[in-house]
């Protein structure tokens, strides 16, 4: 294999060169991002026409709502940065600041996912619900966020459909970076913060029940782990970072549209 | 660097189970695929027998169903509406054949992703299982039609079928999106990237490129589906409004308000009109291969043909509004949609003159594949030529809830699609299994499934043009009704007689598989890659090395050439100019 | 077939080692920056449709760049990038076609 790196000329003469230029593996993400982005395209769209369609849009995020959002952006965007640095450094096969950085990238993801947690917990717990989210025992509800569900209830569905969908892709990236980096050794720590996320959450909280997406998740890598053991290149690292750019791309939409077009004007 | 998983480099597995359940080769893949669809097709065909018994026999028992209620009309509907939309006209034209021979004909060794490959299959089957699971839930099956409109479909107390077994249809449907994503990537990313030396875009047989405008089309419009899917999801499980506006359900006051059934409408159908032309593109694909292997002439225009699917499958996503000019949605985006639906009479227009174009003059060989792609051609031009008709706004308003729209669509995205499946079995079971099929039974298969689907599909345009709506099962309230059950008799004979026969293409597929004739390497005197190599093809298609391609796809009745082809590897040689 | 792949892969890591960090740092500021940019305009009282074109605008910049330089697209050959690119944005601008719809429920009066 040394050797066919070594004279890609006559490899090439078997096959035609790959019309856009480069391997396999990183052309298959970005046709799958171009599909997950049109999922994530309709649901905006979904958003935007029910906005328009629904007169007198409720504006309640208060400023505590927006600084928490602002943080989670700038986690987000800092972890794109440690991404792009991982990717760096896998490609100048430095294993050990690859994996640092792997870790760092992880980090800010989780940071983004418990400070939405939180943020979810609060809204729901003051009275901007689903009408299956039980009530917060112990805890009144404000007026104005019961208020804001009651008369548009669009406006609690679109929030949590879009910033869901969004916090399960970004669960999902943090678990498919802790495998590049980790391989199987990364399931054990799967299914150790599955219990911790399970057993911490309150019975009435959503995440209670969101936590088994990491159990399925253990289980998917579990099998994939198993159907393809290797030891992840730079490739892998460069295929998991556009992933994990394009979550971060999708906030830049999700961010202004949800929050910023809804914050209450002091 | 040098530690990547050779992936391509799998031994051809030696347990059963790795070589025909979990297998990676492509070639299982595509055989389980269409083994599925087989599966598929008959219970959908059973499905629409027992819908045309009841509408002749209302009150009749049945043995296992019993009798049929209007609501268990609904669900029959429901059922077989979708089973065929996804289970066969994507999974086999597409995922069956396309697995099979697109790698063959670009001269690759495998898929780009042979485990995404097999996971694809299993997440379809699991789809396919969740399905039929409805069937059997508290309730049954849902009634919403395959198109899943809102708010029938998102109320779970509008029905009985739309308890559980509407959410069993929406996961289903889910997870159908997921798998076929995973197909179209691994479809377009070894098109890009394993094309063996000289496969050049412009010498692809056209299936490639079928399969390939296919596989992006699928990309772009499974995704939509999916978050469609996902929101019915929260708004019949965590009680959101996305589709459901104020609504009373039989005196009692839902918890929803605001949401626009329209909304469904776009999602679906942004997916929807694509899906249209997934089912049919590969038909066309392999109906441009089967006319000119046995017309024994260059398909007529080949670079139109491969401009035509590529401009199909363009306006095929700007057309969908023309599913909706009864829903109440804004007149200027009718006449767009109007306006474009029309456009894609061109390039189809385009693709038929170049059928009838290779035909022309030929010294044509009748054989069974070839009957069944002229049948392709005759059904796509009878289907086709209602379209015009239904894309007009003011036609479609009095014709849309009526039998001419079942009409129009059986014909040219159900039968036809079909039809491009048979040819592509007929083609292509030599290769696959390594004998032939028996000519005698596929003439008769032929003959009478071109008649029988001619008979059943023909009337309910004139049923439709006198009124007779669709989707009603009782037919004897109204007098007009009433008046054309002989018309509703006589296409139920014929579904009786049509699908009786396809009893003679299962047996002839089976008995064949076993009994048939060996076949030789190249039984048709084809020119493309699949035909160079062993029949049927070794683990790894050419068995050890990579073909070389000096031709284009079809150089039939070549001047000067030894044979009267030239096959895509042969010398350059071969051909005086 | 592999030794292709792991050529491919390998100069595609030759064009990363060739690229400095400097640009990256950069791209991080700017996105931080048109952030800072946002979060500010959302606290302006301007007119909805107003807000919401210069927040698009931005948000549009702000892919571009991750797009771009995060995940390497201006460094692909033209032929991918176009493809890709066009398909995805023809696709997001048709479904522009919804809104009409949705102005019409406010007019109509149907809720």
């Amino acid at each position: 294999m040394s050797e066919a790196v070594a004279h890609p000329q006559a490899l090439a003469e078997t096959y035609e060169p790959s019309l856009f230029g480069t391997y396999s593996k990183k052309i298959g993400m970005w046709l799958f991002l171009l599909s997950d982005s049109l999922t994530f395209g309709a649901l905006l769209y979904a958003y935007t026409y029910g906005r328009i369609s629904t007169p007198n849009w409720p504006t309640p995020f208060h400023s505590e709502s927006i600084r928490n959002a602002t943080l989670m952006t700038a986690f987000l965007l800092t972890s794109s940065l440690t991404m792009v640095l991982a990717v760096r450094a896998s490609v100048f096969g430095n294993a050990k600041t690859q994996r640092w950085w792997l870790f760092a990238t992880m980090a800010c993801g989780t940071a983004f996912v418990v400070l939405h947690g939180r943020e979810w917990s609060n809204l729901i717990a003051e009275g901007l619900t689903l009408p299956v989210f039980p009530t917060v025992p112990h805890h009144t509800a404000s007026a104005e966020f019961s208020n804001v569900a009651q008369t548009v209830p669009q406006f609690p569905a679109t929030f949590f459909g879009l910033t869901g969908m969004h916090m399960l892709h970004v669960t999902l990236g943090v678990i498919y970076l802790g495998i590049i980096a980790l391989r199987r050794t990364f399931i054990p720590i799967l299914l150790g913060l599955w219990l911790i996320a399970w057993l911490a959450t309150p019975a009435y909280s959503p995440f209670h029940y969101g936590a088994h997406v990491l159990l399925a998740a253990a289980v998917v890598c579990g099998v994939i782990v198993w159907l393809k053991p290797k030891v992840y290149d730079s490739s892998d690292v460069e295929v998991a970072g556009l992933y994990w750019h394009f979550v971060d791309l999708v906030w830049m939409f999700i961010f202004p549209l949800v929050y910023l077009m809804s914050t209450r004007i002091i | 660097m040098a530690t990547t998983a050779t992936v391509h480099a799998h031994a051809a597995p030696q347990g059963f189970i790795r070589k025909y359940i979990f297998s990676l080769d492509h070639k299982i893949i595509g055989l389980q695929y269409y083994f599925l669809a087989l599966v598929a097709v008959f219970v959908g065909m059973f499905l629409s027998l027992l819908m045309r018994i009841h509408l002749i026999w209302p009150t009749a028992v049945l043995p296992l169903v019993g009798e049929i209620k209007p609501e268990t009309y609904l669900s029959l509907l429901t059922m077989h509406g979708t089973i065929m939309v996804f289970f066969v006209l994507t999974t086999a034209p597409q995922s069956g054949f396309g697995n099979y021979f697109l790698p063959i004909q670009i001269g690759a060794p495998d898929m780009a992703f042979p485990v995404l490959n097999m996971l694809s299959f299993w997440t379809t089957f699991l789809a396919f299982v969740a399905m039929i699971a409805a069937f059997f839930v508290s309730g049954g099956a849902p009634l919403h039609g395959w198109t899943g409109y809102a708010p029938l479909s998102a109320l779970p107390s509008a029905g009985p079928g739309e308890q559980l077994g509407a959410d069993l249809w929406v996961i289903s449907i889910a997870i159908f999106c997921v798998a076929s994503l995973m197909g179209a990537l691994n479809f377009i990313t070894t098109l890009l990237d394993l094309r063996a030396k000289g496969m050049t875009l412009f010498r692809l047989p056209l299936t490639c490129w079928a399969w390939f405008v296919t596989a992006i089309l699928a990309l772009l419009a499974f995704g939509v589906l999916l978050s469609a899917g996902i929101l019915l999801l929260l708004d019949r499980n965590l009680g959101t409004s996305f589709y459901v506006p104020l609504v009373v359900v039989n005196g009692t006051v839902m918890g929803h308000k605001g949401g626009s059934p329209l909304l469904w409408q776009h999602l679906f159908w942004f997916f929807g009109h694509p899906e249209v032309y997934i089912a049919i593109l590969p038909g066309m694909g392999v109906a441009s291969q089967v006319l000119s292997t046995f017309a024994r002439k260059p398909i007529f225009g080949y670079k139109a043909m491969v401009y035509a699917i590529m401009a199909i499958g363009l306006l095929g996503f700007t057309v969908w509004g023309h599913h909706m000019f009864m829903s109440g949605m804004s007149p200027y985006s009718a006449f767009a949609f109007s306006i474009m639906t029309m456009a894609i009479g061109v390039p189809s227009a385009i693709k038929t003159f170049n059928w009838l174009g290779t035909l022309h003059k030929a010294r044509i060989r009748f054989h069974s594949p070839m009957l069944f792609a002229i049948g392709f051609v005759s059904l796509f031009v009878s289907g086709g030529l209602s379209g015009p008709f239904l894309a007009q706004p003011v036609l479609d308003i009095p014709l849309h809830d009526t039998y001419f729209v079942v009409g129009h669509f059986h014909l040219i995205m159900g039968v036809a699609a079909i039809f491009g499946i048979f040819a592509a079995t007929y083609y292509w079971f030599p290769k696959m299994f390594g004998r032939m099929m028996n000519e005698s039974l596929g003439r008769i298969h032929f003959w009478v499934t071109l008649v029988g689907t001619y008979a059943i599909f023909m009337p309910m345009h004139y049923l439709g043009m006198a009124g007779h709506p669709r989707r009603y099962s009782q037919l004897t309230e109204l007098a007009y009704l009433h008046d054309l059950i002989p018309v509703q008799q006589f296409m139920t004979y014929a579904a009786f007689i049509t699908i009786g026969f396809q009893f003679v293409f299962v047996f002839n597929l089976f008995w064949s598989m076993f009994k048939g004739p060996k076949a030789s390497d190249n039984p048709w005197e084809a020119t493309t890659l699949e035909w160079t190599t062993a029949t049927p093809p070794p683990h790894d298609n050419f068995g050890g090395h990579t073909p070389v391609v000096n031709h284009g796809p079809y150089e039939y009745s070549v001047p000067g050439a030894p044979r009267d082809y030239v096959m895509q590897t042969d010398p350059v040689t071969a051909t005086a100019h | 077939m592999d030794a292709i792949q792991v050529a491919l892969a390998s100069r595609v890591a030759a064009q990363h080692r060739h690229h400095g960090k400097g640009q990256f740092f950069w791209v991080w500021a700017a996105l931080l920056l048109m952030t800072a940019i946002e979060v500010y305009l959302a606290y302006q009282n301007m007119q909805p449709i107003r807000m919401l074109s210069i927040l698009m605008g931005l948000s549009l910049i702000k892919a571009g760049l991750i797009i771009a330089y995060f995940m390497h697209m201006k460094f692909e050959v033209s032929r991918m990038k176009w493809l890709t690119m066009s398909s995805l944005v023809a696709c997001l601008a048709l479904m522009c076609i919804f809104f009409p719809d949705a102005f019409r429920i406010l007019t109509l009066g149907t809720k």
